[in-house]
């Protein structure tokens, strides 16, 4: 634990570098826009078809998801508690737990108040275990397998359907935006502002900045993490939700690559693992960026192993690159 | 002297009795699961997640974390089954050497750049992955003379050739770590790095040395896996890095960096392997053993926190507080 002298000393109080560093906090931003910009328009020069509108629809469709659950999960890494790794397990909870209730013959919007409501409970307990002090990438591992063992004893691994209770909105659009995009846009807009226009995400901000301060300062560590892990679950909710309506039926297995996509949405948007740092609307530039460069690849017919290939490299160079800048930042300032 | 001997076992008291506790358990509900034949069965989870576990724990004691070992084992299944021409000796030691070598990479980036490694390996996770979905041609790929794997069957009382090599990779990490000048330079990094710096340890060498074993202990894993079953499938071993921080965990290798031996890997190693083999004699899914593995996990890390109330932070989870306590060391940059 670091004395309250010491870190004064060093002369890096998170607000007072928040005030100086403000010519050096839309840096990062500015990289993923340039790197978004140089893909858009490398993609246009190769690829004719990409600027069409139905294209440009499924980009954003294909980001949404991710995208919303990335700026969902970007409260809990700017606190200082990393990232989780049962999003998928989370999500396909949502899903599954949907579609089941809507098949019993629940009426809808009853369903979706459930099931956020669950998620919240679930996602509040590991909170919980988390603000207590356990680390959070491995309590995460743990009710992410939980979870899943669960549910599928429950399904016994098989299909649920919601039957004849058709929720087909979830492929609907909303004068010409699939609904997915809307509720990642919207989602997006409220969680910026909960993040930089309100006392709770600021609290959020100089916990994981430095933790020893903001604990001198008044502001509980258990509160900002349990508020996190419930902003986190909404997010995981929504998109369990979207996806249910969208596919009418889920499985245990639903989701199977969401963990690593929305952590590597979040880091490639420029949010420090470190917290303290970036900011929900970065974390959904992160989603739009990987989204334009996978949409590129399967319009040029690049293989499954290829588009992997190129994901992945994007993302170490991309979380390199914004790592050294951020390092020169902190030491020159 | 009694006094002496008791300071040794205990780091080993906790695992030791969960372990008598969950055999005792599943051989009393499952009759199959007695005699020679359990321990045969315990023995040959150590190819697979002993080894992984094995180099995860490595790289926990240096404080670090390596979520590609799922990826690395995959790729190394794929090379051992392309390379299969050059028997089953050779495959083998090729895809071992070439996972090893990636991972010396990776930890000498790692250390370089200065990076956090779970930032850096969730992107090598994704590109590994696609490498080896490039590697495999997207499919399912099969060794053509399969009677060369036929040594690899046999069952000699109760070790196999497979459990034979795993444990003899335990005795040489075990003594690489205890007895050599680059092994205790793994355990001083990740129990207090600066402290270690300032004295002298070198910075870049231990995580070079940890990344190295930690992707050759999965790529080992991966290739015996796949030349004993005669196939690879670019898909597999995502899930190995939950079953492998699990039994690194429980068997009390310290989430806090600096301690634990290869004993504690092999105790936590036996117990997930009991728990799963003998939930499947008794015709328990897959996902139920993921239950128990998760529920495991968390009491386990419970248990070490509150025995412990460390903080983290000279290891990779050191958030909010590690950046602000400025790194004596870290003046060169």
């Amino acid at each position: 634990m670091i004395e309250p002298e010491k870190a004064g000393a060093v002369g890096s109080s998170p607000l007072m570098r928040a005030e100086a560093g403000g010519r050096l906090v839309w840096l990062p931003l500015a990289i993923v826009i340039g790197l978004a910009a140089v893909a858009i328009i490398i993609a246009i020069a190769v690829t004719p078809s990409f600027l069409t509108v139905d294209n440009i629809r499924a980009i954003l469709r294909n980001a949404s998801i991710v995208g919303i659950v990335a700026v969902a999960m970007t409260p809990i890494t700017l606190s200082g508690n990393f990232v989780s790794l049962a999003i998928s397990q989370s999500a396909m909870l949502a899903m599954v737990s949907f579609v089941a209730m809507v098949g019993a013959g629940w009426p809808q919007p009853l369903a979706i108040l459930v099931v956020i409501a669950g998620l919240i409970v679930v996602g509040v307990l590991q909170g919980i275990v988390v603000a207590s002090g356990l680390n959070p990438v491995i309590t995460t591992l743990a009710a992410g397998a939980i979870i899943y063992g669960i549910v599928s004893e429950i399904t016994g691994g098989g299909i649920v359907r919601a039957g004849d209770y058709l929720i087909s909105w979830g492929s609907s659009t909303l004068v010409g935006i699939p609904i997915q995009v809307l509720v990642f846009l919207i989602f997006t807009i409220l969680v910026t502002i909960l993040m930089s226009r309100t006392v709770t995400g600021r609290e959020t901000m100089l916990v994981g900045a430095n933790r020893a301060t903001a604990r001198i300062s008044g502001i509980s560590f258990t509160r900002v993490t349990i508020v996190s892990f419930a902003i986190f679950s909404i997010g995981l909710a929504l998109a369990g939700i979207l996806n249910g309506a969208a596919f009418n039926q889920s499985t245990a297995r639903s989701f199977p690559n969401l963990t690593i996509d929305v952590i590597a949405a979040l880091l490639v948007g420029g949010t420090a693992i470190q917290g303290g740092q970036g900011s929900p609307l970065r974390s959904a530039g992160g989603a739009l960026l990987i989204a334009v460069i996978s949409d590129m690849m399967v319009l040029n017919d690049f293989s499954t192993g290829g588009r992997l290939a190129v994901q992945g490299g994007v993302v170490v160079v991309i979380v390199v690159l914004l790592d050294q800048l951020r390092r020169r930042r902190v030491v020159g300032s | 002297v009694i006094g002496s001997i008791f300071t040794r076992i205990r780091p080993y008291a906790l695992p030791l009795a969960v372990l008598l506790i969950t055999w005792i358990v599943i051989a009393t509900i499952t009759p199959s699961f007695r005699g020679a034949g359990s321990v045969y069965a315990v023995l040959e989870g150590f190819p697979l997640v002993g080894l992984v576990a094995l180099g995860l724990a490595v790289t926990i004691i240096a404080g670090e974390l390596d979520l590609s070992v799922g990826s690395m084992a995959a790729l190394a299944a794929a090379i051992a089954v392309l390379t299969s021409p050059a028997g089953l000796v050779g495959s083998v030691l090729i895809a071992t050497l070439v996972g090893t070598a990636l991972g010396a990479l990776q930890g000498t980036l790692i250390g370089q750049l200065r990076i956090n490694s779970l930032v850096f390996t969730i992107g090598t996770l994704i590109l590994l992955r696609g490498l080896t979905y490039i590697s495999t041609g997207n499919a399912p790929i099969m060794i053509q003379n399969i009677e060369m794997t036929d040594p690899l069957l046999d069952r000699y009382w109760i070790f196999s050739v497979s459990s034979i090599v795993a444990l003899t990779v335990f005795m040489l990490v075990g003594l690489f770590l205890s007895y050599t000048r680059w092994g205790r330079e793994i355990f001083a990094i990740g129990g207090a790095r600066n402290e270690a710096i300032a004295a002298g340890v070198p910075r870049v060498r231990p995580l070079t040395s940890s990344f190295a074993i930690s992707a050759g202990c999965a790529s080992l894993a991966g290739a015996l896996a796949a030349t004993r079953g005669g196939s690879a499938a670019p898909q597999n071993y995502a899930d190995l890095l939950l079953s492998g921080a699990a039994a690194a965990l429980l068997g009390g290798i310290s989430l806090y960096g600096g301690r634990g031996t290869v004993f504690n890997v092999a105790l936590g190693v036996a117990v997930l392997t009991v728990v799963a083999t003998g939930l499947a004699a008794r015709g328990s899914a897959a996902s139920l053993v993921q239950l128990v593995t998760g529920a495991l996990l968390l009491t386990m890390i419970a248990i070490e926190f509150l025995a412990g109330r460390l903080t983290l932070r000279d290891t990779v989870f050191g958030a909010g507080l590690r950046r602000n306590s400025r790194d004596p060391t870290d003046t060169d940059d």
